[in-house]
């Protein structure tokens, strides 16, 4: 379902690493961006968008574009430090490592419904991001009791809802 | 005679200042100091910041140790979490090996590998605000 992998941008766009690459395909359209991004002090950090809307198939690709930090791309699933379920059930876990400034990771998304990831080091900041593919499942995690679990207030506060994911398809930070 | 002691006092104290800053003066500083990037995947220089240099075992706040391009110290920075800066907890005895401090910024910081919650750096810089821009980018 998901495939994988870490890439240096810039000059040659070389492929530096890869994780978990069997094949490498997008079968529902064009690569989607998402930039991890932040002020030059650190005193704030994002993802742009926020929240997105995309198609079973599409692949997204987070690219590190803050020159003075690192961040990941963490699915909240409980693979990744026990955390809390926060994607399709059905659907594999992501977690993109450390990424230096211009470094990215891709995941291709196939199962549909809503993942939620945030950022390692900046959760407690409020980094976080929503992904919907497809449409919301019916019964998915958010119905689930413990689905908030040890998540920050810094976090839960940031996630757009899905209802605005839905009517706007792309959600920056206000 | 008392005046003596305090003058033989305070001149021993001003050496072994001297002798501290002497030894940080220059990229890298003798251990226990560590270069950051080798600790935690973050740039080797971080503009704003430098090249930092911090003993482990004083994580999360430090001191970290900044030097700019050419190896020279422009900086002592303190990371202390918004978390403990509580009625229950303090940072005392902190050291401050650099020398000479020129002016003092304070200013938040969301996180970073190393100190992964939001934290204020207290950074005093051992150059002018001038030649911060030795270490901007």
């Amino acid at each position: 379902m998901t495939l994988t992998r870490r890439e240096i941008l810039g000059a040659g766009g070389g492929l530096a690493a890869a994780l978990s690459l069997p094949s490498l395909a997008v079968w529902g359209g064009e690569m989607v961006e998402i930039k991890m991004q932040g002020r030059d002090d650190g005193s704030h950090v994002w993802f742009d968008p926020i929240g997105i809307l995309i198609k079973p198939g599409q692949t997204i690709r987070w690219s590190n574009l803050n020159p003075g930090n690192s961040h990941t791309t963490t699915a909240y699933n409980p693979t990744n430090f026990e955390r809390p379920l926060r994607m399709p059930k059905a659907a594999k876990s992501w977690d993109s490592d450390y990424l230096l400034p211009n470094e990215s990771f891709s995941v291709t998304f196939t199962e549909q419904g809503v993942y939620d990831y945030y950022c390692i080091p900046h959760e407690h900041a409020g980094m976080v991001g929503r992904i919907i593919v497809g449409e919301p499942e019916a019964h998915g995690w958010a119905e689930m009791i413990g689905a908030n679990g040890d998540l920050p207030e810094e976090a839960l506060k940031a996630f757009p809802t899905v209802e605005d994911i839905m009517t706007k398809r792309v959600v920056r930070r206000a | 005679m008392k005046k003596l002691v305090l003058a033989v006092a305070l001149t021993m104290g001003s050496s072994l200042c001297a002798m501290a800053a002497d030894e940080v003066i220059k990229a890298p500083p003798a251990a226990p100091y560590e270069q950051v990037s080798k600790l935690v995947k973050l740039p080797d220089f971080l503009p704003g910041m430098g090249q930092l240099f911090v003993d482990p075992t004083t994580l999360p706040a430090g001191p970290f140790l900044a030097y700019d391009h050419d190896g020279k110290l422009v900086s002592t920075i303190y990371m202390l979490p918004i978390k403990d800066l509580n009625p229950d907890k303090r940072f005392d005895d902190l050291a401050s090996p650099g020398g000479n401090v020129d002016h003092v910024d304070v200013y938040y910081n969301a996180g970073h590998p190393g100190v992964e919650e939001p934290h204020v750096h207290v950074v005093l810089w051992h150059v002018s605000a001038a030649d911060e821009a030795r270490v901007a980018k």
